[in-house]
């Protein structure tokens, strides 16, 4: 049963979120955060202050130990595992290291999601990725494995397969760290793009801090402190 | 002495986990791989294929050259033993005693263990090692189903058919000798075997073969998964699937055949 919020908007919903440390420490303590279809909403926090484990609650890689995250209106703690993943598929992740499928080729990771969970043909789903290895500026070799691509090359390809199903939220891992300036804005220039095709996506970066938040271009700034969220004037 | 006994316990219990861990791995492979066969098919088959491509068609050189030279020492064996025995006729019952009830089955799991049973463990824990097994999580897609589900299955069809395919060539082997150094005819040593080999034979063969094959692709994925954080962990989770693999189909190699030939 979606929640009165998804109606109005709320994709992303964290309701008195606490998560500890091994150590008993908090991370978030009675944290609540409401993140709105078409926003650009940009997370900062220190290395090790909470970014992951905010994207771990957000796609149901961890529960927090009190509160409840809702998701598209639905609380994650009552998916199963197929109804979780179905709500994944309506997300893109870009990872801070990209993390692509090491082996499959550059191709096959952007095509991965689309034959997972669409019913679309084979060839049809490879014509696909590779539009979107185009439209992403991907120069290199399709056909060859990821391993040895260098940094931005596989940013490039994660990106394409994060866009892959058009997803309703994109996720952006500290997207801007390690890229030349250059690079910054031909990536950021893809991420505009996509949002002025999707108007309606959420898009969410993360970051340590707001030293690239030109690249990002949120509407709102929040920061991760003292177990909280706490929005950032902007 | 309570040494002995602790050490002697401890093993047994951490047998019993791996198996509980193993049948859960098979059982689950199984009904994941039904139960969604629909969904994702593209890219599960294309998964399955490739596993059946390295574990099964890759395997057939080294299995026809250990098949052929099997073959042919086993009909070496027989032809100098029989005759002090006074029991010629019986070169038939004994090669498919010996080579398609036991030596077929065990011989290409071994092969199977050693070719891709390693590469299963080894690639499934540095998949984790790299957080790949994460990011698919992230992406919606069910680990066991894309993952380990087509591991079992594509290895359990190619010890299958590498175990039937070993059994023909061990026979041809063995025809080498029979054929060219005992002067025996091709349709006499081949009606000689066939006479031997009863519906059973054949089925339990398989049969085994079919369980050896699930066995290696859920104890090499297992102890894959079991890799956590340090690179280190990958050679020595690998030997441990070696010989958990091998213990256990073994193992089950007993226990079908004290069911069927006791």
């Amino acid at each position: 049963m979606p929640s009165e919020d998804f109606e109005s908007g709320s994709l992303v919903e964290l309701i008195n979120v606490s998560s500890f440390m091994d150590s008993g420490a908090a991370i978030f303590d009675s944290a609540n955060l409401r993140l709105r279809a078409g926003e650009r909403v940009l997370i900062t926090a220190p290395v090790a202050s909470g970014k992951s484990l905010f994207l771990k609650l957000l796609s149901g890689l961890s529960s927090p130990e009190k509160g409840v995250v809702f998701l598209f209106g639905q609380d994650i703690k009552e998916l199963d595992a197929d109804g979780l993943n179905q709500m994944r598929s309506r997300m893109g992740f870009v990872f801070q290291d990209n993390i692509l499928i090491s082996n499959l080729k550059v191709v096959e990771n952007v095509a991965l999601p689309i034959l997972y969970h669409s019913t679309i043909a084979h060839e049809e789903a490879m014509k696909r990725a590779f539009e979107l290895l185009e439209e992403t500026g991907f120069s290199g070799d399709a056909w060859s494995l990821p391993g040895p691509l260098p940094l931005y090359a596989k940013k490039e390809v994660a990106l394409a397969r994060a866009l892959a199903l058009e997803p309703e939220i994109l996720v952006c891992e500290n997207i801007w760290d390690f890229l030349k300036g250059d690079e910054k804005t031909h990536i950021s220039a893809l991420l505009n793009g996509y949002h002025a095709r999707n108007s309606g996506a959420l898009m969410i970066f993360t970051a340590n801090n707001e030293n690239d938040a030109e690249y990002s271009r949120p509407d709102r700034v929040i920061r991760i402190e003292s177990g909280g969220f706490i929005e950032q004037p902007h | 002495m309570t040494g002995i006994i602790r050490y002697l316990g401890r093993s047994a219990l951490s047998w019993v986990e791996v198996t509980r861990a193993v049948l859960g791995v098979v059982s689950l492979s199984l009904n994941t791989f039904v139960l969604k066969f629909a969904k994702g098919s593209s890219a599960t088959r294309s998964v399955l294929f490739k596993q059946i491509y390295f574990t099964g068609f890759e395997a057939l050189p080294i299995i026809s050259w250990i098949a052929l030279i099997l073959g042919l020492i086993i009909v070496t064996q027989i032809v100098n033993i029989l005759p002090k025995l006074g029991a010629e006729g019986l070169i038939g019952e004994i090669f498919v005693w010996v080579v398609i009830r036991e030596i077929g089955p065990v011989f290409a799991s071994v092969i199977v263990i050693a070719r891709s049973g390693t590469a299963i463990a080894s690639e499934l824990g540095a998949m984790k090692i790299s957080r790949e097994l994460t990011a698919l999580e992230v992406m919606g897609i069910d680990t066991m189903h894309y993952l380990i589900a087509p591991r079992v299955i594509g290895t359990a069809i190619s010890v299958f058919v590498l175990t039937f395919y070993f059994e023909i060539v061990a026979i041809l082997g063995g025809y080498l000798l029979a054929g060219f150094g005992q002067n025996i005819a091709f349709s006499v040593y081949i009606n000689s075997i066939l006479e031997a080999m009863s519906f059973l034979e054949v089925a339990v063969s398989l049969l085994k073969s079919l369980l050896f094959g699930l066995i290696i692709g859920a104890v090499c994925s297992y102890y894959g998964l079991t890799v956590e954080r340090s690179i280190t962990q990958i050679p020595q989770k690998t030997t441990k699937a070696v010989i958990g693999s091998l213990r256990l189909v073994f193992v089950v190699d007993a226990v079908i055949t004290f069911i069927f030939f006791i």
